[in-house]
């Protein structure tokens, strides 16, 4: 019996389509039993090439995947038990709903009222006991979504993949689903291995997050982790909004250093992924761990010059110049003490050392 | 600007007013070798032969009594077959035309009022002389004879002259072929005759094909047009030999549409079927003429047939010199009128059991 | 709103909703309208017209009972036991002799349909009369021409006595009427268009189904294949259409003949000895084989065009929810190409019942189909009422397929692309 942590486990994995170019390089990751893991990136990092092979449509080119402990390289993808939400659904048009749901069950040879109530159930857990005898093009886009969903699971599968499932509805359904996955999930308590371009749905749904991009993860983490200490600029850029301000390593000291801006100013920042004094770093900061014309003491303070003020609602978005960079973003709480920012004046801005995480050029 | 315009028109009403001087008809034929004889032999010497036009078609009524129907009419003069010009001229399809000029010249008497003379040309067999090293067929009997000259034989899909020839074939002399065909038993004599020699037979429908099956061995003898054969031999160097017996005359008209442009046709008509025209065509197509004077005229000029690098007798690849007549059936039209469809059902039928 | 809740709902000027909305359709419905009248236009002229035409010529039989009007009159009379009476006689003497122009050639053209030897009958009559001066005419009309004395000729005049006739469609089916106008069936030599009714559906049947079986996997090869790969191998099955029909059934008999091609190589090979060359040509074999392969590509585009349209998706869900291969093309990739797969075979069929120029050429003499006897009597006898009956026949046969097909497939199921 396998480790139950490395329920799914890549060992290193290459894939290239070509010849040429490396899609997948050196590819090792472990999933564990019943984890909701997302693989996020900007398309082309390599993240549905992985989902393929795990699915069995796409054969890695060297390395070894495992399922539950055995390599499956060689188990066409009809003997995998793995199920899988498409893109677009992929519900078959010339059946209803119930003979889509059949299908799989049919396939494995179970007896006629065994595969209705199985049917029924997964109908139920979906919530749509009444549109069993519809075609999928008579139902709407979330209906689908969820007939799909119901189909992946009807035969109790080990794992499920979803290849941007949500990918083709609109951002309310979008955000409805997305808790409806993550309840499932977190009932019956399967492994789901998900693909996402979209960082808000990564970070709703999922135990953990790799953050792909040319071909290799850059991150693997906790959503939260992936947001309060990405690793690489490449993490901190792509995951949330960020402030960049970039410069070069003065001094190093233990977990923290200096690093000089362009513009000459000296910031005090979390030693990340920089080596030497003198290398080149950017320096990451979310907008929110910015405090403005603040009382408390930081170890950073500067003054900063206001540029626009994008009202909000429940805040104020305020680009500000400083330090040399005039797209600096700071989000201003709407609360009475603040209201009186104007474009154009000069305000002080201050923030922790631990919160300014110095990276890679990125 | 306005002045241009203003030339323009009358230039160009002045070009169509010149043009008009010339015939502005259409002449419709068979094409290929035999439209390039009439090409030559008398639409190229009429004074007006540059307004001509040549086209060409596969035969039949349909399409000139679709045009006379619609009142639509384009072609003018039009190549046909004999029954073709019986049927056409009942129909009211065709001008009626003055005959007085060849009426007594003629080798058998015109099948309607509407037609001047054109040619004979005749459905023939003959074989390949590599296929016989021995003993070669001679006559028609021969022909249906494939215990004596084992092989396949090519014939055409449909039934004119197969019948007659069955029937000479089968015992019947010549000159009474068509009072046999007019009672019922005659033709099932006919169909007889062809039951003997069914599975042997390889049918083909357009003219160029028995040729090729010939050359290539496909079957060892075969009918065809006999102009065909006279150009695969004389112009090809075919070692084709002809079998003149039971050979099946069969005459060819020219007819004027009616609601074309009859006065000029009628005038293209009488030049095309002048002694003189007819015998010319025989220059360039071993067809012969229906005038009788034409053939003196080419008996005279031989060797009359054109060729590069010497001319050739003519008369020897003609269907009608005494010595084929002799032995020949002159098709009669009026007969296949009458019974055509009728036997090309029956005919339909025997092939397909 | 003072409108109560039963009555018309009204707009704010006081019209009746529905009024004021048809008024306001209206102008959307006449603008519509007009922009389909000029192809409305053009389909009456070029399709509804000509075969309500046809539809006419099968049935229509007044060419001789308007040349004949009198001789019809007193024909009624006659028992049709021994010969008609003199009166009969006299009035069909002066109908003929009197007619002028063609009208009697016309109707000549008609009676010979029902009993061959009608044409020369009344064409030389009409020259003999000329010396007939006076009665009795009876005895001098059997002496001009003896024909007038066989009753066989009378009594195929009873055939035409109606201005209508169904006798070109039971010309059509092998039946006709006798003398006194009951069905019967043809005489047996001339029972020849059942035949060629029921060759023709073979033919197309086998046709429609060899092309299915050749144009499938080679359309599923289009529509999977990388685009660069698939336009190539898409113009080789076009390629054949670039060339002329006659070109093509030429080559097809210069490699099937006995000594052709593939019968050369077959005895090169020592497969089959030299004397027992197979027949390929010349037969049903060689139609089946040549209009198979000219109807092709109306197979594979059909096809290709739907198929490009079915996700590959399906069948990786098939497959990743545990059907084999083979299972997952049968219940997943075969359903969804059926529009294709009707359309083809819809048109194939069409295409190849019409068919005629080849399978003559090929087909020696199993090369008859119902399409060379309308053009024989199309260009021939210019039997057009035979030609619209069996023309209609043939049109009727595709709308009952049409019919049925609907019913069990449904038409909407059917997809050129």
């Amino acid at each position: 019996m396998a480790d139950k942590e490395q329920f799914v486990r890549f060992e290193k994995v290459d894939k290239s389509y070509d010849g040429e170019v490396l899609v997948v390089k050196g590819l090792n990751l472990d999933v564990p039993k019943g984890e909701f893991l997302t693989m996020l990136g900007p398309s082309g990092s390599g993240k549905t090439t992985v989902l393929m092979m795990l699915a069995g449509f796409e054969t890695p080119t060297s390395g070894e995947i495992y399922l539950d402990g055995d390599p499956i390289s060689s188990i066409p993808p009809n003997k995998r038990g793995i199920g899988m939400v498409f893109q677009n659904y992929a519900l078959f048009p010339h059946m209803t709903v119930k003979e889509n749901l059949a299908f799989p069950l049919e396939v494995r040879k179970m007896q006629k009222s065994e595969i209705d109530e199985k049917v029924s159930n997964a109908l139920a857990m979906v919530e749509l006991q009444d549109f069993g005898s519809r075609m999928p093009l008579q139902l709407s886009g979330g209906q689908q979504q969820r007939v799909a969903l119901a189909r992946s699971l009807v035969f109790e599968p080990r794992l499920i993949l979803m290849d941007e499932p949500l990918g083709a509805l609109d951002k309310n359904l979008r955000e409805q689903m997305q808790y409806e996955i993550k309840h499932i999930h977190e009932r019956i308590g399967i492994t789901v291995v998900y693909v996402t371009h979209d960082q808000s749905e990564a970070l709703t749904m999922s135990n953990r997050i790799a953050v792909f991009n040319d071909g290799k993860i850059q991150q693997i983490s906790t959503p939260d982790v992936l947001y309060e200490k990405p690793d690489n600029s490449f993490v901190a850029q792509f995951i949330g909004e960020n402030n960049q301000l970039k410069g070069k390593v003065k001094s190093i000291n233990g977990n923290s250093c200096i690093i000089t801006t362009d513009s000459g100013e000296d910031i005090n920042a979390l030693k990340v992924n920089i080596n030497n004094v003198g290398d080149v770093s950017t320096i990451s900061l979310r907008p929110e761990r910015v405090a403005i014309n603040s009382t408390e003491q930081f170890e950073n303070v500067f003054e900063a010059k206001v540029k626009e003020l994008i009202y909000l609602g429940d805040h104020i978005r305020t680009r500000v110049e400083v330090c040399g960079n005039d797209q600096f973003i700071v989000k201003v709480p709407n609360s009475y003490k603040d209201s009186n920012l104007q474009e154009g004046s000069t305000v002080k801005l201050s923030w922790k050392t631990s919160d300014s995480r110095a990276l890679d050029l990125g | 600007m306005l002045k241009t315009i203003k030339a323009t028109f009358l230039g160009l009403v002045s070009l169509a007013f010149v043009a008009s001087a010339y015939a502005d008809i259409t002449f419709v034929s068979w094409g290929g070798a035999y439209t390039a004889s009439q090409q030559k032999a008398y639409v190229d010497t009429w004074s007006k032969g540059s307004g001509v036009t040549v086209e060409n078609y596969n035969g039949g009524l349909g399409e000139i009594k679709a045009q006379v129907e619609a009142g639509n009419v384009t072609w003018d003069v039009v190549d046909v077959l004999p029954d073709q010009a019986i049927t056409g001229c009942d129909e009211g399809l065709f001008a009626k035309v003055d005959q007085s000029e060849f009426l007594n010249d003629l080798v058998v008497p015109p099948v309607s009022e509407c037609v001047v003379p054109q040619i004979f040309w005749a459905y023939t067999a003959f074989y390949d002389k590599a296929a016989f090293p021995g003993k070669k067929p001679k006559n028609i009997k021969d022909f249906f004879d494939v215990k004596k000259f084992p092989g396949k034989r090519g014939i055409h899909t449909w039934a004119n002259a197969l019948i007659e020839m069955a029937l000479v074939a089968d015992g019947v002399k010549a000159s009474k072929v068509y009072d046999v065909m007019s009672t019922p038993e005659g033709i099932d004599r006919a169909f007889a005759k062809l039951d003997t020699i069914k599975d042997h037979v390889v049918f083909w429908s357009a003219g160029s094909k028995p040729l090729e099956l010939v050359s290539s061995g496909e079957v060892v003898m075969a009918l065809a047009y006999n102009g065909r054969i006279g150009a695969a031999i004389l112009s090809e160097g075919k070692n084709f030999e002809y079998i003149w017996d039971a050979t099946v005359l069969e005459q060819e008209y020219l007819v004027a549409i009616k609601g074309g442009n009859e006065a000029e046709a009628l005038e293209f008509m009488a030049h095309a079927s002048s002694a003189v025209s007819n015998a010319e065509q025989a220059k360039y197509i071993p067809y012969g003429p229906m005038r009788k004077s034409s053939i003196g005229i080419i008996k005279k000029g031989e060797p009359w047939f054109v060729k590069e690098g010497g001319n050739i007798d003519i008369l020897p690849h003609m269907p009608t010199t005494p010595k084929v007549l002799k032995r020949a059936v002159i098709g009669d039209p009026v007969w296949w009128a009458d019974n055509g469809a009728e036997v090309h059902e029956r005919f339909g039928a025997w092939k397909g059991s | 709103m003072n409108q109560t809740e039963s009555g018309p709902i009204l707009t704010s000027d006081g019209i009746p909703l529905k009024v004021s909305l048809k008024k306001a359709e209206r102008i959307n419905k006449i603008r519509a309208f007009l922009l389909v009248l000029p192809l409305l236009a053009f389909i009456l002229v070029t399709f509804l017209v000509p075969i309500g035409d046809m539809l006419a010529r099968s049935i229509d039989d007044r060419q001789i009972n308007t040349v004949f009007p009198k001789t019809f009159e007193v024909y009624k009379k006659w028992d049709r036991q021994g010969l008609p009476s003199e009166e009969v006689y006299k009035t069909m003497f002066f109908e003929v002799k009197n007619s002028e122009g063609y009208d009697i050639g016309k109707a000549s053209t008609r009676m010979n349909y029902s009993k061959s030897g009608w044409k020369s009958l009344l064409k030389k009559s009409k020259r003999k009369f000329k010396k007939i001066e006076e009665g009795p005419y009876k005895e001098q009309m059997i002496a001009a021409e003896k024909r007038w004395g066989d009753i066989e000729y009378w009594k195929a005049l009873g055939q035409m006595v109606d201005p209508t006739t169904m006798g070109y469609y039971l010309n059509a089916v092998d039946l006709k009427y006798d003398s006194s106008k009951n069905i019967v069936q043809q005489k047996e030599n001339r029972r020849i268009y059942n035949k060629t009714w029921f060759k023709t559906f073979k033919v197309s049947v086998l046709v429609t189904f060899f092309c299915l079986i050749l144009a499938y996997p080679i359309s599923y090869l289009l529509a999977t294949l990388p685009l660069k790969y698939s336009n190539l191998l898409m113009i080789c099955v076009l390629l054949p259409f670039w060339t002329s029909l006659l070109v093509r059934t030429v080559a097809w008999m210069v490699m099937l003949q006995q000594k052709g091609v593939f019968n050369n190589l077959m005895v090169m090979a020592g497969l089959i000895a030299d004397e027992n060359r197979w027949q390929l040509m010349y037969n049903q074999t060689a139609v089946i084989i040549v209009m198979t392969q000219i109807l092709l590509p109306f197979m594979v585009l059909p096809l290709y065009s739907v198929m490009k349209t079915i996700s590959p998706t399906y069948m990786r869900a098939a497959l990743n929810l545990g059907a084999s291969p083979l299972h997952a093309f049968y219940k997943i990739y075969m359903p969804n190409s059926i529009p294709g797969v009707s359309a083809g075979c819809l048109l194939v069929f069409i295409i190849a019942i019409g068919y005629y120029i080849t399978p003559e050429l090929v087909g020696g003499k199993d090369g008859q189909m119902v399409g060379n006897w309308i053009a024989y009597h199309l260009k021939t006898t210019l039997n057009w009422g035979l030609c619209a009956s069996l023309g209609a026949i043939l049109l009727a046969v595709m709308t009952v397929l049409y019919w049925a097909y609907n019913k069990i497939v449904g038409i909407e199921n059917i997809k050129l692309g």
